[in-house]
């Protein structure tokens, strides 16, 4: 199997709320124009492209042949990835197969979100609405046990159980909740590309935001933003030549759950906390890329984080702490950038999140540290890096990079 | 390039215009039966690639709701929302790291009774332009294409019927083919109703449930599991603009350069002569030589020749589609994936009627987008 | 015993409101004085209308707008039977014309419904020309169809 390493990044220029300037491929266009202008590279030298997004947010199926000129695909092979919040991950781990297969050398991948075009619920109510709507027109009822788990699937409902078992687990309190979510806002404010920024946010700041559904508070929840991303990334050989800087992937893996035992069973029988598919997509990654010790390894961690507490209890799953350990290291300040364990110094998906892009931001957030390109978010020192994606209902991605390149 | 990696396996529904089951049921009875049949479980796969479509699903991200179905739960699973024969090539990908020995591809569209796939279509257009103005929809796109390509050459409309009564009668000939009309001529596809001129109904594909599943395993495993494996000898994927009035609707470039890599990788260097068979997603009758053309395997100009001299007959000097093609069965994501098993079934001699004399080495194609604005390749060989 | 299923209609009906961008919102502005606008890609010089934002051939940015002729060339045509309105298929009224049309000045073609020839008489290579509706606001249907020049 190939060594890949990302060379390169590109960002819109902002990500926000609303881009009411641009098309969809035109702001999709926008990140690809960064990505060569970063590289230096040209369309010529892209030997294939992956493009993923949430396609239920926009809209417009797929998005990559209405956008095919825009992403200077025409005469490529392009491999469209969906699979919800963890897309942006997927479709690397698809361009990361596409170069170790040795098919091809330099791969762009390409992921956007643009939810200011779609309602608001619209993707995430997609999950659940023809299952509910089937059964409420078939008299089931949905109020009982299968139901709620069912409509708590998609939203803020369900999260809040998981949020509730993971704060019992680990003896940990919705001010701790409070406090991560300002930690991330307040890094958001050095990342030129994050949504949410807020310099002064603090755990009594985010406490004051109206309770959603406890212990999820407005402030906990990412928002909903217009942007794209592109990552590029090459084989050994191309990326000695093209690239003065290299992020090397070390591991990729995937576990996937299942939505209807994910949502309906463990969540209401297990525990929507315990996150198995993390636990064992981590272990999986550990081996591949050689990994005896989670706990003193990283030096960067970029966790999905929709909900606040995401970020505290991957920590505890992906094994760099110990369970019941997370909010102790927030408090001992250990998860800021100048900390131990520097976590989501981009502000993570709580700062900022066009969801296509989420998952991916993880990776090229990685990539940046480790290549010493992160800017005011820098890290020093970032030798070894480990990002995560979670979405669809209770999935992981892992990857993890590093600056040597894997043996 | 040596890809070593081997469809080992597969199991298709018969398609029908109304399966009249779920998506996990179907899923279930595919991925248990293709087990059942290779002796194996779902411990003996290593990763799963799923092909559907969320619109046509009505879900987001469907494929969660198909991870236990299909034997991925708690295993590493992927979704490519296109054709089916894009997951394969990822698939395959997967296998050619090392990583895995063996891989799953599921794909289904349940685009009969339950949603209508003219809905395809329709969300990929422009919503900025395309769905505004209104005048574009599949089948007027398709049509315009007929027209360019038949004007192209000075070709009648009756060659339309000449295929579609050919794709027709192998289709009824082919028990996973939804269209079953035996008693097909010509004369019976020209009495069909017009849609979009030159289109008729008996030109275009019909509205179908149908899916699938195909097992590749990497050379050693695929041996082990079936005595009679084929291989992937070759991949290719391409695409074309996107905006419509860019293109020369006659000509598919992007099919020209997707054979191009798989034939190059496949050592194929004159497909007419190397090609015993082909399995061409052509969605519309016109689309058949106008692909055929693409992948090089008849000449520019020659069509109206070539069909009327039977060349193109399952029993002629290069088969194309003698499964019928999807003028038997379109389901939506998955029809990529049938003309593969359908080169499948060729090369191992068992397409029982549909039976070509020689079968090698295939060329299976897969489409997406308006006017197959982008094309898959893949070559097959004993 | 026959086992009937049911099978619960589930209408799934989401509004989006997207954002037409610069290219197609300066093609929309043009309306507002008749015109018709494409813009050529500085590297093959080819000419496209409706006007977009990339060459996808030359992977050009395009911002060279030109205004095209209200003629051009019908190169290709199709007469419909039917309509479809969200994936339902049915008959329409009566067989109308659904033309792409080489405009003086531009490469690609631009489609529009043609009228004033009959379905019958129509073939390629007429000369059509541009009609408008009487008031025209920016909006899409203002260019309401071609007919023969």
């Amino acid at each position: 199997m190939r060594n890949v390493g990302i060379i390169g990044v590109g960002y819109t220029p902002v990500f926000v709320s609303k881009r009411k300037d641009v098309s969809i491929p035109e702001m999709i266009s926008e990140a690809v124009d960064a990505a060569f202008d970063n590289t230096g590279l040209t369309p010529q030298d892209i030997d294939a492209i992956t493009f993923g997004n949430m396609h239920t947010f926009e809209g417009v199926n797929m998005p990559h042949l209405w956008g095919a000129e825009h992403i200077r695909s025409l005469g490529k092979p392009v491999m469209r990835i969906a699979t919800g919040g963890t897309t942006g991950m997927s479709a690397f781990q698809a361009g990361y197969y596409h170069v170790a297969s040795g098919l091809h050398d330099v791969v762009m991948i390409v992921t956007y979100e643009k939810h200011s075009e779609g309602d608001a619920q619209v993707g995430l109510m997609g999950i659940i609405t023809p299952e509910v709507m089937a059964m409420l027109a078939s008299g089931i009822d949905v109020t009982g046990g299968k139901g709620m788990g069912a409509i708590g699937g998609g939203s803020a409902g369900g999260i809040s159980y998981q949020a509730m078992s993971y704060l019992n687990h680990a003896g940990a309190g919705i001010e701790h909740i409070d406090g991560i979510a300002a930690m991330e806002r307040r890094n958001a404010a050095k990342n030129p590309y994050a949504h949410l920024k807020d310099p002064n946010a603090t755990a009594e700041t985010i406490a004051k935001t109206p309770l959603v559904s406890y212990p999820i508070r407005f402030g906990h929840i990412c928002p909903t933003t217009d942007g794209a991303t592109v990552c590029i990334i090459a084989s050994e050989e191309k990326a000695k030549e093209l690239a003065d800087k290299v992020a090397w992937v070390w591991a990729v893996s995937n576990c996937a759950s299942d939505a209807t035992t994910g949502n309906l069973i463990e969540g209401l029988i297990t525990d929507p906390a315990e996150q198995m598919p993390c636990i064992i997509a981590a272990r999986q990654a550990y081996e591949r890329a050689g990994i005896k010790d989670p706990k003193t390894e990283f030096d960067v961690i970029e966790i999905y984080n929709g909900f606040a507490h995401q970020t505290l209890m991957f920590l505890e799953k992906l094994g760099v702490c110990e369970v019941g350990e997370a909010h102790k290291l927030l408090e001992a300040g250990e998860l800021e950038r100048d900390g131990r364990f520097p976590t989501n110094a981009s502000g993570g998906v709580v700062s900022t999140n066009a969801i296509g892009t989420s998952a991916l931001n993880r990776v090229t957030e990685c990539a940046l540290q480790i290549m010493g390109k992160a800017d005011k978010r820098q890290v020093p020192d970032a030798k070894i890096a480990l990002s995560s994606g979670f979405g669809g209902c209770w999935w992981s991605d892992l990857l993890m990079y590093g600056e040597k390149k894997p043996m | 390039m040596d890809i070593n990696v081997a469809v080992a396996g597969f199991n298709m529904t018969p398609c029908s215009s109304d399966l009249v089951t779920t998506r996990e049921r179907m899923t279930f009875e595919l991925s248990s039966g293709l087990f059942d049949d290779l002796g194996i479980t779902r411990d003996d796969v290593g990763t799963y690639i799923i092909a559907t479509n969320d619109f046509l699903d009505g879900r987001t991200i469907s494929n969660v709701f198909l991870d236990a179905p299909v034997g991925a739960y708690m295993k590493d699973e992927s979704k490519v929302e296109m054709d089916g024969l894009n997951a394969l090539m990822y698939a395959c990908m997967r296998i050619m790291t090392g990583q895995y020995e063996t891989a799953l591809v599921l794909a289904f569209g349940l685009t009969g009774y339950q949603v209508s796939p003219y809905l395809h279509i329709d969300y990929i257009m422009d919503p900025t332009y395309d769905r505004q103005v209104k005048l574009l929809n599949e089948l007027s796109a398709a049509a315009l294409q007929a027209r360019c390509y038949l004007d192209k050459f000075g070709y009648s409309e009756e060659l339309l019927d000449e295929i579609a009564a050919k794709d027709l009668s192998n289709a009824a000939l082919d028990p996973y083919q939804l269209r079953q009309l035996s008693d097909i001529s010509k004369e019976k596809v020209k009495g069909s109703d017009y849609l979009y001129e030159p289109l008729r109904e008996l030109h275009c594909y019909p509205p179908t449930d149908g899916g699938i599943v195909v097992l590749l395993a990497s050379g050693e495993k695929a041996k082990e599991l079936t005595d009679k494996p084929v291989w992937i000898k070759g991949m290719g994927q391409s695409i074309d603009p996107y905006y419509i009035g860019d293109r020369d609707l006659s000509v598919s470039p992007s099919t020209t350069q997707a054979a191009k890599r798989a034939y190059d990788m496949a050592g194929i260097t004159d497909p007419k002569g190397q090609v015993d068979v082909a399995e061409i997603s052509s969605l519309f009758a016109c689309q058949e030589p106008l692909l055929a053309e693409a992948l090089g395997l008849l000449d520019q100009g020659r069509a109206a020749d070539v069909y009327a001299s039977g060349d193109t007959a399952i029993d002629g000097k290069l088969p194309i589609n003698p499964s019928g093609g999807p003028l038997g069965a379109h389901p939506i994501c998955a029809t990529g994936l049938l003309r593969m098993a359908e080169a499948v079934r060729q090369l191992r001699g068992e397409a029982e009627k549909n039976q070509v004399a020689k079968a090698e080495t295939a060329v299976v194609h897969g489409q997406d987008g308006v006017c197959a604005q982008q094309n898959v390749v893949v070559v097959l060989g004993t | 015993m026959e086992v009937s299923y049911m099978t619960p209609v589930v209408p799934m009906d989401f509004t989006y409101n997207y954002r037409v961008g610069k290219y197609v919102q300066r093609y929309l502005d043009a309306f507002k004085d008749k015109k018709i606008l494409g813009v050529r890609c500085p590297g093959c010089g080819k000419v496209f209308v409706p006007p977009h934002m990339f060459c996808g051939a030359c992977n050009k940015k395009l911002d060279d707008f030109v205004e095209l002729s209200q003629e051009g060339t019908l190169e290709n045509f199709t007469v419909g039977h039917i309509i479809i309105e969200k994936g339902q298929v049915s008959a329409a009224e009566s067989p109308y014309i659904l033309g792409m049309i080489k405009l003086d000045g531009a490469d690609s073609l631009l489609l529009a419904k043609v009228e004033g020839v009959s379905p019958g008489e129509v073939e390629t290579g007429i000369r059509v020309k541009a009609a408008w509706k009487d008031k025209v606001e920016g909006d899409f249907l203002d260019l309401d169809h071609f007919e023969p020049a």
